[in-house]
């Protein structure tokens, strides 16, 4: 703010020195001026008079001639102060507003309100680099969950967007280039509360710039990058960048866990969702031959994860020198002969994976004609198509921006969770529906909230004295009702992770030790009801065994006597 | 030579000797202290405050801070001056306001040895 303050007076020295000036002369003369006071007496203004004609009358409000008629002389002298100091003062006025409409000076207001508003955060926050499309549905869903976060965006529009969205909390944004380190520091990236770094614009390079400044500039800050081209996500690697994403990859991935594990796909997305939204029941991918258009990155990724489900491809690929493939169907797929040539009729699914949407939605519909009862896996490159691809409606809609916003949300959360999808992934499928089935049974149909918990003195002193004094703490306690001891709060331990050995899915009569990390899942009134627990020890106790302890001194001396009374004549009668 | 630097020091000096001016005389006599005095004093120091804005440097900022301790007194001066003349003797109003100058006159006096040492300090 200082230097912005500094920037406006020196600016403005030139009219507050003329108003200054004309004031002075102004004010003098007309206290020199001879005058007539109400009884006809010679009169003169003292200085403080005049100069309260004066301001009224530069300011252009005039209240007339007070505190008596003027004389000849003192309007001959106001006529000259009125052209005198209202110009100065309309140009003064005329300064202060081009000032405050100066490029320069609001680009410097802006930049410093972001830098202060950063400054002031006052809980943990993640920076997002870009806000595109996913990295807008990330900030959504963030906010959803009480996650703070602060944009750098290099589109003015996509900053008007920003602010026009409808948060629960603010989101300080910066219109400015990430790759600059200096925008970098003024997001927080040296702030003792920044969380971690998350860089997913479009371009691979612009990434990997981000991801290296914020590695160099603070190495333990997190960095989440996306990166599409192998070499650069290697680099990524090589200096450490946490978590690289790679949607094409991730794609592949989940198709392949759709087709053996549809279960565990449904978790994954489950908790990764935004809280309060509603998933529409996923369709479980065929088996057999599936027609592949496009062997270009998500091509390969999707026929490697089929491959290894054993699933047979054939790939339609129009520029085979270019993407390495040796054996397949030389064309477009928009057109039937391509198709009829790959099979078309015999096939289970097709994958229409080209870059261009318009292609894509051609040869799904040809492919469509000539066999109604094919799969269909359609790849969305821009969300501007969005209507279009709603209206022809595929089994699946790969959209990059929904699954790398997932995957970023499973490692911002906490890092339990992303541990814990990991560990799913080895789960059967089976083990997988059992555990929708009870989650679905306590927590509704709504996706809900997922947050991590650790006994330890600062989280939960509750828990922690009372482990201290020698009480034993189930987890069972924790997923008590604090209204009402006899019924359950809404939420399932969904892993326990003691001395880093992961347990999944507790059982509740899991006894609670110092250092254990929970990770729950739960309505978001569960999730606003734990802490009393975790931090009342009256609460608590109560929880384990249904005694209130009493508040004051004098009570609880009462207690005692009470109680060992009780324990004394126990002991008499045997 | 440097006009803007003429113009500097000239606003600086002139508000510290009208100052001066103002408060020479005895205390509580109202004949050896002239309104317009005040008057002029307190123009040229809000000329000379508005001179130093946007100067960044260390010296710049003291420089401005003691222009605005001198505003600061001089007004209330003048304040009190056209609040209470007429409610009270004129001995104790003026000396009043005379020691308000007075402060003033301090803060303008270390103003202009601020300038004398910057300007002892330049090598050029």
């Amino acid at each position: 703010m200082n230097s912005i303050l500094f920037l406006i007076l020196r600016r403005l020295r030139r009219p507050l020195i003329l108003i200054i000036v004309s004031f002075a002369i102004s004010v003098i003369g007309l206290s020199l001026m001879p005058g007539i006071d109400g009884a006809g007496q010679p009169w003169q203004m003292s200085i403080f008079e005049a100069f309260y004609v004066i301001s009224y009358t530069a300011t252009t409000i005039g209240f007339g001639e007070l505190p008596y008629p003027f004389s000849q002389a003192q309007r001959l002298w106001m006529t000259f102060c009125i052209y005198f100091t209202v110009i100065p003062w309309v140009y003064a006025i005329g300064r202060i507003i081009t000032l405050l409409q100066d490029p320069g000076l609001r680009l410097a207001m802006v930049t410093e309100r972001f830098t202060n508003s950063v400054r002031s955060l006052q809980e943990p926050f993640y920076i997002l680099c870009s806000y595109g499309e996913s990295a807008s549905l990330l900030a959504k869903a963030l906010d959803e969950k009480d996650i703070r976060v602060v944009v750098i965006e290099s589109q003015q529009e996509r900053i008007n967007e920003l602010e026009l969205s409808n948060t629960r909390y603010i989101i300080p944004n910066l219109c400015g280039d990430a790759k600059l380190p200096e925008n970098l520091v003024r997001a927080g990236v040296h702030h003792p509360l920044c969380c971690g770094v998350v860089t997913l614009t479009d371009n691979d390079e612009v990434n990997l710039t981000v991801a290296v400044a914020v590695k160099l500039m603070n190495p333990s800050l997190p960095v989440l990058a996306r990166a599409e081209r192998d070499d650069i996500a290697a680099n990524m690697a090589s200096f450490g960048t946490d978590h690289i994403i790679n949607p094409y990859t991730l794609f592949g991935d989940q198709l392949a866990m759709r087709v053996h594990a549809l279960g565990t796909y449904i978790l994954h997305e489950w908790l990764t969702d935004t809280p309060g939204d509603k998933l529409p029941p996923p369709e479980y991918p065929p088996l057999g031959r599936w027609v592949i258009c496009g062997y270009g990155r998500f091509g390969k990724s999707v026929v490697k994860n089929l491959a290894r489900e054993h699933i047979s491809t054939t790939i339609i690929e129009a520029a085979p020198e270019l993407t390495g493939c040796d054996n397949c169907i030389i064309g477009s797929g928009t057109e039937a002969k391509t198709l009829l040539e790959a099979d078309i009729n015999n096939a289970v699914g097709i994958v229409a994976g080209t870059d261009n949407d318009i292609n894509n939605l051609s040869i799904v519909m040809t492919a469509f004609e000539l066999n109604p009862k094919l799969f269909v896996v359609i790849r969305k490159n821009k969300h501007h198509n969005h209507a279009l691809f709603k209206q022809f409606n595929a089994d699946i809609t790969m959209q990059p921006t929904d699954i790398i916003a997932h995957e970023c949300l499973a490692h911002m959360i906490s890092p339990l969770l992303a541990q814990f999808l990991e560990l799913v992934r080895n789960q059967t499928n089976t083990w997988a529906n059992q555990l929708i089935s009870q989650l679905v049974s306590v927590v509704g149909e709504s996706v809900p909230e997922t947050w991590a918990v650790t006994i330890n003195q600062k989280n939960a002193p509750a828990v922690t004295e009372l482990l201290n004094n020698g009480t034993s703490v189930s987890l069972e306690n924790l997923t008590q009702d604090p209204l009402n001891r006899e019924q359950r709060l809404s939420l399932v331990p969904l892993m326990l992770s003691r001395n880093n050995q992961p347990l999944l899915v507790p059982d509740t009569s899991t006894k609670l030790m110092a250092g254990d990390c929970i990770l729950f899942c739960g309505r978001p009134s569960a999730k606003s009801a734990l802490p009393s627990l975790l931090n009342n020890t009256k609460i608590l106790t109560y929880m384990i065994d249904g005694v209130e302890i009493p508040n004051s001194i004098v009570w609880r001396w009462f207690k005692n006597i009470k109680t060992a009374k009780k324990i004394k004549s126990v002991e008499s009668k045997f | 030579m440097n006009l803007e630097k003429v113009i500097f020091g000239f606003f600086i000096v002139l508000a510290m000797t009208l100052n001066f001016g103002f408060f020479l005389g005895d205390i509580d006599n109202p004949s050896h202290h002239h309104v317009y005095e005040l008057y002029a004093a307190i123009t040229v120091s809000l000329i000379a405050t508005v001179l130093k804005f946007g100067d960044r440097t260390h010296v710049g900022a003291i420089l401005l801070s003691t222009s605005l301790a001198a505003d600061l007194q001089l007004i209330t001066a003048a304040i009190l001056w056209a609040a209470l003349s007429g409610k009270m003797d004129e001995p104790s109003l003026t000396t009043y306001i005379v020691s308000l100058s007075g402060g003033a006159l301090m803060a303008n006096f270390v103003s202009v040895i601020l300038l004398i040492s910057e300007t002892i300090s330049q090598r050029r």
